[in-house]
């Protein structure tokens, strides 16, 4: 089908140009559904489809025929229950209607404090995970060990499921084919970590308040876990290290200016010394942050959920990438015409200069958050009226890498015996030829991926 | 007898060392009832500079749920000496988050600070299913009736159960209010809940303001 692949050029032409600091052709749209309402419009009942991923391409063929989008609109899930239950998970459980639940479980105490800023690979392993997985039994070491196999196999089965489909979809309707799968990434801000699922947000409010130190210092101990946990293995300009953002609006700028933001400001500008940009969701409402924002490396890209889009777009629209602010509450409780103004609104405030593109304030969870032909028309809206005359122009700011420099010393590393570099593996296993590297290091890194995935 | 100005400040100003110490102090004077009713009462007027300043964006959302600790470890002091007589509650409240939704920081936020001002709150917990809140404002016949939620999802549970009180008859004798992140004028219209707000201090007002 040759107008699938013109039309797939145009796409990647347009997220190209977005990303390299150009007015695109026109305003790219970003849709991404989740797994549960792309199964429930396909009729699927959700607590089994969830088991099997494969289950849902139909209807996930049948979104993409109705729903347009420069993106594919189905990306998976990250919460499938394979691996979750397996390793019998407290933080995520299926509910009784099929959902995968995420309860607020306190995963570290206040008295693993010590041992966090310590040693805090070791505790996050051999304290927090066991609290929050059950079947990690460190007083059973088989079974421990089988059942940790059987959920690393199993998030990568139902990962590569999916990932199967998206890649079909991407070819079947030409949807932008997006930047290499090892340029990206996901992780949390370090203080973000450690409200999650370590202290959870009641109490690491109290913390705050209780002993500021020490949560300053755990924000240092996790630093180099969250930073490596966010790290591709390959570079792409295209492509970005996804980290959302939690605690930010729940707190004062003064806590917020002394134990959340300077750690994770090294971090992204880390990663910017290194050419990785980072897709950050910018929950809730950052307006009284704004300043803080626009010091972040340019062309950081930024989805805002509340706030006023103009005084956004002033304030960071030459510098960054934004997106999301549509609220998409409005396209269940709107009339379409009212959709389409909201739309239209968009377009007026954020399209002009470019470095944006479309997307809602945040995913719709089941199919009837949303009136789907309401969301029908407000995408094509913004395709056939979110259109440059100025393309190919220059956007904004530039990106330069060598703006940033971050000085290594300044961050601790990360040392356990339960990561080994292939240093001190060959140290141990000296007849080890370096051919094995790629593969044995490469499994390394991959449980450590994991490992930290299930504290996300 | 404590200088009650002082609780009250140290409320307000979240000084957990401060409240203790007074705390500490006022009970191991073996004070009366009465005393202990007064410095309850100081709490609570803490409570409201609290919601005052979270509504002048000089709290936020930590220093609530913070603020909801103070009071309870400050209740737990005083509890002993208080025994079974209570204040006079201004009204009552069944409370609950609407079921498929499990998070509870913002409601238990808005029944500190409704209890803080003398309502009674029957907290359902999360994750309520319609029947729950219908048992309930059967059971306790209260004033008013919260619902909380913050999935988008959320808005089509509370949804249901306006629909079920109205079908049980029960509507006429309460006042609907509705709290959270995606709540709208437009979502409370299509919810059918008489008030809405997405600002506990401002929920906690308007309940005030029925039973008047
Ligand atoms: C904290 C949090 C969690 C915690 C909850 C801990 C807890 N005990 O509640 C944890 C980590 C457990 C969690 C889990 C999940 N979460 Co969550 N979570 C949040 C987060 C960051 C903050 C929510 C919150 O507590 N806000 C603070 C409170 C104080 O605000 P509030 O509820 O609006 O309350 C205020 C007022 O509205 C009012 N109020 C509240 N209730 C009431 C009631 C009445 C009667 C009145 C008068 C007033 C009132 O008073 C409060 C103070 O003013 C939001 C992001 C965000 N920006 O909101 C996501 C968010 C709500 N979560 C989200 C999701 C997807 C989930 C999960 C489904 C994830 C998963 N796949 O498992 C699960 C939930 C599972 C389930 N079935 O519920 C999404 C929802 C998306 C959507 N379309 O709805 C959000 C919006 C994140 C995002 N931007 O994508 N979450």
């Amino acid at each position: 089908m040759p107008d699938t692949k013109a039309l797939q050029q145009e796409r990647n032409s347009i997220y190209e140009d977005l990303f390299n600091n150009k007015i695109p052709k026109r305003v790219p749209i970003n849709i991404g559904l989740p797994f549960e309402p792309i199964a429930q419009y396909g009729g699927l009942d959700l607590a089994s489809a969830q088991w099997n991923p494969a289950l849902v391409e139909e209807a996930a063929d049948k979104i993409c025929q109705v729903l347009f989008s420069d993106s594919c609109p189905f990306g998976g899930s990250i919460r499938y229950p394979s691996y979750y239950q397996s390793l019998e998970s407290q933080s995520f459980v299926m509910g009784s209607n099929g959902f995968i639940q995420h309860p607020e479980v306190v995963g570290m105490l206040p008295e693993d404090y010590d041992y966090l800023i310590e040693k805090p690979y070791d505790c996050l392993l051999e304290r927090v995970l066991p609290k929050q997985y059950k079947a990690l039994k460190l007083d059973d070491p088989f079974i421990m060990a089988i059942n940790f196999a059987k959920s690393i196999m199993a998030y990568q089965n139902d990962t590569m499921q999916a990932g199967m489909i998206i890649a079909k979809l991407k070819e079947k309707y030409g949807y932008y084919s997006g930047a290499d799968r090892r340029s990206g990434g996901f992780t949390e801000a370090p203080f973000d970590f450690l409200a999650d699922q370590l202290r959870g947000f009641r109490e690491i409010s109290m913390d705050v308040r209780r002993m500021p130190e020490k949560v300053a210092e755990a924000c240092e101990a996790l630093y180099p876990i969250v930073l490596k946990k966010g790290m591709p293995s390959a570079v792409d300009n295209n492509a970005a290290v996804f980290l959302p953002l939690h605690m930010p609006t729940f707190m004062r700028e003064k806590d917020f200016a002394k134990l959340w933001w300077p750690s994770f400001k090294r971090m992204i500008d880390e990663y910017a010394s290194m050419g990785i940009h980072c897709q950050l969701f910018c929950e809730d409402n950052w307006t009284r942050y704004l300043d803080y924002l626009y010091e972040l490396p340019t062309d950081t890209r930024l989805m805002f959920e509340y706030g006023d889009p103009k005084l956004i777009k002033e304030k960071l629209g030459k510098k960054h990438i934004i997106t999301g602010l549509y609220p998409v509450t409005m396209l269940k409780t709107h009339t379409k015409e009212q959709c389409l103004d909201k739309a239209r609104e968009m377009l007026d405030v954020l399209a002009p200069g470019g470095k944006y593109f479309f997307s809602t304030d945040k995913n719709p969870l089941t199919i009837k958050d949303i009136k789907l032909e309401n969301y029908c028309a407000v995408t094509e809206y913004i395709r056939d009226n979110g259109v440059y005359s100025n393309a190919g122009e220059t956007a904004g700011l530039a990106f330069n890498r060598d703006d940033y420099k971050v000085d290594p010393s300044a961050s601790r590393k990360l040392e356990s015996k339960y990561y080994r570099t292939w240093e001190n593996y060959k140290a141990q296993n000296p007849k080890v030829s370096d051919l094995g590297e790629s593969k044995l290091q490469g499994f390394e890194e991959m449980i450590f991926q994991y490992l930290m995935f299930l504290l996300l | 007898m404590v200088d009650l100005k002082e609780v009250t400040q140290a409320v307000g100003d979240l000084d957990e060392n401060k409240l203790m110490e007074i705390l500490n102090g006022f009970v191991s004077e073996n004070p009366t009832e009465e005393e202990a009713l007064k410095v309850v009462n100081a709490c609570q007027n803490g409570m409201a500079i609290v919601g005052e300043l979270f509504e002048k964006e000089e709290y936020f959302v930590g220093d609530l749920i913070f603020s909801g600790e103070l009071l309870m470890e400050a209740i737990k002091i005083l509890k002993p000496l208080i025994g079974s007589s209570s204040t006079a509650k201004v009204g009552s409240i069944v409370l609950g988050t609407a079921h498929g939704d499990i998070h509870d920081i913002g409601k238990n936020i808005f029944k500190s600070m409704s209890e803080a001002v003398g309502f009674k709150v029957y907290d359902l917990g999360i994750d309520q299913p319609v029947s729950a809140f219908v048992e309930k404002i059967k059971e306790v016949n209260p004033n008013i009736v919260g619902m909380s939620g913050v999935l988008t999802l959320a808005l089509e549970s509370m949804k249901e159960t306006v629909d079920e009180i109205k079908r049980a008859g029960l509507k006429e004798n309460v006042k609907i209010i509705i709290g959270g992140n995606p709540v709208t004028k437009e979502a409370c219209n299509f919810i059918g809940a008489d008030a809405f707000t997405t600002n506990a201090a401002e929920g906690v007002r308007i309940c005030q303001g029925w039973v008047k």
